[in-house]
């Protein structure tokens, strides 16, 4: 009997010690995200991601350990974050961080300590722009936005004039920036250029001087739900322009679209749409399944990122070198499409991600262009409220 | 003219939220002195308490009031009775400290608790307006502006005429002189928090239907709630009610006549001058 | 060491013991790069000091001259906007930059000064708090000046050269000396404050502005001097702080969360004291590093990394560290309202009472070691 306990107890623990002594043990790889703070709302959808790319990776057999960090949205936390991963945990590579200042602060890091460093939704366009060897970047940067949705009403019909309304953060002012001046690039009149501080209550004076300039366009940017402020007092006061356009981020998200009373007809442009293939609608339905809610493009951008990573783990495991080297030259087929991280006008390391501009019809978002990815026909002008 | 008198009317209704909040910060202060830098805390409370209700039983966000208002009220008699009021006689840079340690654990035990999510609210009359001689008036924020007349009528009435009104009155005006005239000027400090935290949480019921909850909502309110009540004269319920609204004409005419990324800045502007030029606020009497 | 805790509990003048053990305490400190080079606790240690930097400024005009000012982030702003300016558009090496930065700081704080000190109390702090942030936003709106919202990224900081050494600004070393070097000149002019006549002008409009006054004392002009003072050195650690993080907005350069750290910093070591910044930087930073992300602690040598307590904080607290920062301001302001040095002088009395109560105690040998 005693024997018998015996035998069983060393049996179960040479099981256990099993897989450590097959496999090497798990690749290691840094998560810095903004968990705290302001920014923590978008930053979960991020963590979110992450955990489906985790529980695929685990399928594909690929053995990673996430080691998490938070940056509470401040760039000196994001340094200590990065320099506690890079030479404490001494990870392989870094997925993040979320804002722009984090994730510049850490890509400096990253350079100098020679730490892949892969960054999945942070906006501003220098980050890839410094000739950084060791970072990469999944989204497109903020200049994307704005020429997407200006081609677009362009396409649709023939706007002559525009309004800008912005919320003064980096997000907002730089896409602006470059939609103002590639808007009269293609000769339309910038009628109205009103930046907001984000969190304000009311918004009506600044939209009811809008109206008055009876602008062709709005254009509009918020990166959180103060899209649906100004959409809701948009309505309120009747104001109706060919299109409104709402620079991604805030009119990218599930709680707009179920706005329907205010949502319908808006117009909006993405990293990702989850009904841009079948692997997005798998991923979308599972998201929605596990935490309740539709995905955002950030919670894709995560989640690709990070299949992106487990990839380069695959092929060059721990080692930091193999792992950028894979990085660097090697291609994926995700649910936001091909992703390859090329040099082109002055970026480096940076993927080429389309954005499709898409229009909220009956409750759901379309994708209305470009032509080639357009699963719907836009409706335009914007008929009026109901 | 359409959009100066347009953007004077939503300036005086969202100026009516702002004033209830204001009025809030302007008891508590009055009666015990203390500035509450946990003020939007307790708003974001009120919002949460709020949306819950909305949420869980579908309870309109007004008629929730009979329920935010109460269960505020006895939250700021709790937080009087074991934080605040250890804290009367001390430094008032410990006061700050304390209210503000004490708005960070608010803010973040409810994110513990409902995670960061932006919660909206959306009822039938969200983003509904009547139309009045060509101009819009939202039916959130006009039905909200009656709320707050009718409760800052209510509690300046109790304040006026009832005993228990008048020993707070009392106190806010000399706390010394009120004990000694046999005024239990604790039990006053107490009910002083509760309603103005009472107060706080009515604010966050009525920006509910048209505003975003989260976590962190409550800084900037707090802020504004400093200025209201400065500029109202510190401890004058009247003087918040007309200082709400002066920001919040404030704000929607320089949105339009100056800059909409400068409203704010203009009103921090204009509270400096009143500030400096009579430092009693508007409606205060002299505390010099 | 007994010399040490005397000289902070009254001082009255130059105490050689103290002042040695002072200068012995940098010269340690100063050592740490030879040990030790982790990145991260040389970022930590850089934290320490431009927070003992910031508080110890902070503590000249709030401590010192009683005068809470809850928006020294204007000074932190200006010193790192100034500097990052400077050196973005014009090319101006930084250690000119911070001169002129805290030059600048000076003559936004006699303009702040002028407006804000007419008021007492609580509406001085209110009018502290509003000042700095018209100027937050109008840094946001001004964009032609300061690029608004999108900030100032750096790209490179020039090495100083001089005849005898070049230092390039790369990695953690240099930072660490010149942060270090600033808050030991902070410290340094604190106790100035602290000995000097100017300084007990400051601290007699601190007890009681209007007997001060009586005495001759002009009360406007000494808390001008005390916020110019503060502001300088504010924005010299903003300065620092923006060249080491290499990018500020005005969020981060002119929010109401620097300001605020600055009080608490002073409020949890003990107001109005030399070493009271010091000992609250230490604990804010240390503190706050250790919730957010405890494997410093392995890191540092003082913790294994299978041990409970760091599995423990990641796995229950790491959601929750700003949770646990405001339960630490509550119990510091309800249970310690001197700060954690008025908690070590309130044990050193009592551990000398009770010494003093022995007529012959027998630990007496190891209490003078």
């Amino acid at each position: 009997m005693r024997l018998a306990s015996l035998l069983l107890s060393t049996v179960a623990a040479a099981a256990l010690a099993l897989p450590g002594l097959a496999g090497a043990a798990p690749v290691k790889i840094g998560f810095i995200n903004t968990i705290t703070g302001a920014e923590a709302p978008i930053g979960e959808t991020m963590t979110n991601g992450l955990e489906l790319a985790l529980e695929d990776l685990k399928k594909q057999g690929v053995d990673v350990k996430v080691i998490r960090q938070d940056d509470t949205g401040k760039p000196d936390k994001a340094i200590s974050a990065i320099e506690q991963l890079a030479t404490g945990d001494e990870v392989t590579a870094i997925v993040g961080p979320y804002t722009s200042a984090c994730a510049n602060a850490v890509a400096k890091q990253a350079e100098q300590y020679g730490v892949p460093q892969v960054i999945p939704a942070a906006s501003k366009e220098e980050i890839t722009r410094q000739g950084y060897k060791w970072v990469f970047r999944v989204n497109a940067p903020a200049n994307v936005y704005a020429k997407a949705l200006i081609d677009a009403a362009l396409a649709f019909g023939k706007p002559k004039s525009v309004a800008f309304i912005y919320e003064s953060t980096d997000f907002g002012s730089s896409l602006s920036k470059v939609g103002k001046e590639y808007a009269v690039a293609k000769g339309l009149t910038v009628v109205a250029d009103e930046a907001y501080q984000k969190g304000s209550p009311d918004y009506r004076s600044t939209l009811s001087k809008v109206k008055g300039q009876n602008p062709d366009l709005v254009f509009m940017v918020s990166y959180v739900a103060d899209a649906i402020l100004l959409m809701r007092q948009s309505r309120e006061l009747g104001l109706k322009p060919q299109a409104f356009l709402g620079g991604g981020a805030g009119f990218d998200t599930a709680q707009f679209e179920g706005e329907k009373d205010i949502s319908t007809n808006v117009f909006s442009v993405t990293q990702w749409t989850p009904d841009s293939s079948k692997a997005s609608m798998e991923f979308a339905a599972r998201y929605q399944a596990k935490f309740g809610k539709r995905p955002t493009y950030h919670a894709a951008c995560t989640y690709t990122s990070m299949m992106v990573v487990g990839a380069a783990v695959k092929k060059g495991g721990a080692d930091r070198a193999k792992v950028r080297e894979a990085l660097a030259t090697d291609t994926w087929q995700t649910i936001m499409g091909e992703v390859k991280f090329e040099a082109y006008d002055g970026y480096n390391n940076q993927n080429h991600n389309a954005m499709p501009v898409i229009q909220y019809q009956a409750g759901k978002s379309v994708t209305v262009f470009p032509a080639k990815v357009a699963t719907a026909k836009a409706v335009y002008p914007f008929p009026g409220w109901k | 003219m359409a959009i100066f008198l347009q953007s004077l009317l939503s300036g005086i209704l969202v100026g009516g939220v702002y004033a209830l909040i204001g009025i809030g910060l302007t008891i508590i202060f009055g009666v015990m002195r203390v500035i509450n830098f946990a003020h939007g805390d307790l708003l974001m409370l009120g919002m949460y308490v709020t949306w819950g209700l909305f949420a869980l039983f579908n309870i309109d966000p007004y008629l929730s009031l009979l329920i935010t208002a109460p269960v505020l009220f006895l939250w700021g008699v709790l937080l009087q009775k074991v934080f605040i009021n250890r804290v009367l006689n001390a430094l008032p840079q410990n006061q700050i400290l304390l209210t503000i340690g004490m708005g960070l654990v608010m803010s973040n035990a409810i994110m513990l608790a409902f995670t960061s999510d932006y919660r909206i609210l959306t009822t039938s009359y969200t983003s509904s307006a009547f139309q009045v001689f060509g101009l819009s008036v939202s039916q959130p924020l006009l039905y909200s502006f009656l709320i707050t007349v009718a409760i800052t009528g209510a509690l300046f009435w109790f304040l006026q005429n009832t005993d228990t009104g008048q020993a707070i009155r009392a106190t806010a005006q000399d706390r010394d002189a009120a004990q000694l005239m046999g005024i239990n000027v604790k039990r006053m400090s107490v009910l002083a928090f509760g309603l103005g935290t009472a107060m706080a949480g009515i604010a966050g019921a009525l920006l509910a239907p048209t505003y975003y909850i989260f976590p962190q909502v409550g800084g900037p309110f707090t802020l504004k709630a400093f200025v209201v009540v400065v500029l109202g004269g510190m401890g004058s319920i009247v003087g918040a009610t007309l200082g709400g609204i002066l920001i919040g004409v404030t704000e929607s005419l320089s949105a339009v006549y100056v800059a909409s990324g400068l409203k704010e800045l203009v009103v921090y502007v204009l509270f400096l001058l009143i500030l400096l030029f009579r430092p009693a606020g508007l409606l205060g009497k002299s505390r010099t | 060491m007994s010399s040490l805790l005397r000289s902070l509990r009254t001082p009255r003048g130059f105490s050689a013991p103290a002042f040695l053990a002072y200068l012995a305490v940098i010269g340690l400190v100063a050592l740490v790069p030879q040990f030790s080079r982790k990145p991260l606790i040389l970022h930590m240690w850089i934290m320490v000091f431009l927070a003992i930097a910031q508080g110890s400024a902070w503590n000249i005009v709030g401590g010192y001259a009683g005068q809470y000012s809850v928006g020294h982030a204007a000074y932190f702003g200006i010193g790192a906007y100034t500097t990052m300016l400077l050196l973005e558009l014009h090319q101006i090496a930084p250690w000119y930059g911070i001169g002129l930065s805290m030059l600048n700081a000076v003559l936004l704080s006699v303009v702040i000064g002028s407006i804000t000190f007419r008021l007492r109390g609580p509406y001085f702090v209110l009018a502290s708090i509003s000042m700095a942030e018209i100027i937050r936003l109008a840094a946001l709106h001004f964009k032609d000046l300061t690029r608004g919202a999108e900030g100032i990224l750096l790209n490179g900081i020039p090495p100083l050269e001089t005849p005898w050494f070049t230092v390039k600004f790369l990695g953690k070393v240099p930072f660490f000396y010149t942060s270090l070097g600033l808050a030991v000149i902070v410290i340094s002019v604190t106790w100035f404050v602290q000995h000097s006549k100017l300084g007990y002008t400051f601290q007699a409009i601190r007890e009681d502005q209007d007997a001060a006054h009586s005495l001759g004392i002009n009360p406007t002009l000494h808390k001008n001097l005390a916020l110019m003072l503060s502001a300088a050195f504010t924005a010299a650690a903003g300065s620092l702080f923006a060249l080491y993080v290499r990018f500020i907005d005005p969020n981060i350069a002119f929010g109401i969360d620097v300001s605020v750290q600055m009080v608490l910093i002073c409020i949890i070591g003990g107001i109005g004291t030399i070493l009271g910044p010091v000992v609250g930087s230490v604990v804010l930073v240390l503190l706050s590093e250790s919730l957010r992300n405890p494997k410093w602690l392995v890191q540092a040598g003082l913790l294994a990394d299978s041990s409970p307590t760091v599995a423990f904080i990641e796995a229950r607290l790491s959601n929750a560290h700003v949770l646990f920062y405001g339960v630490l301001v509550v119990v510091v302001v309800l249970f310690a309202p001197e700060g954690f040095l008025g908690l070590l002088r309130t044990a050193v009395a009592r551990v000398k009472k009770r010494l003093a109560a022995k007529p012959t105690p027998p630990s007496q040998p190891a209490a003078a070691a």
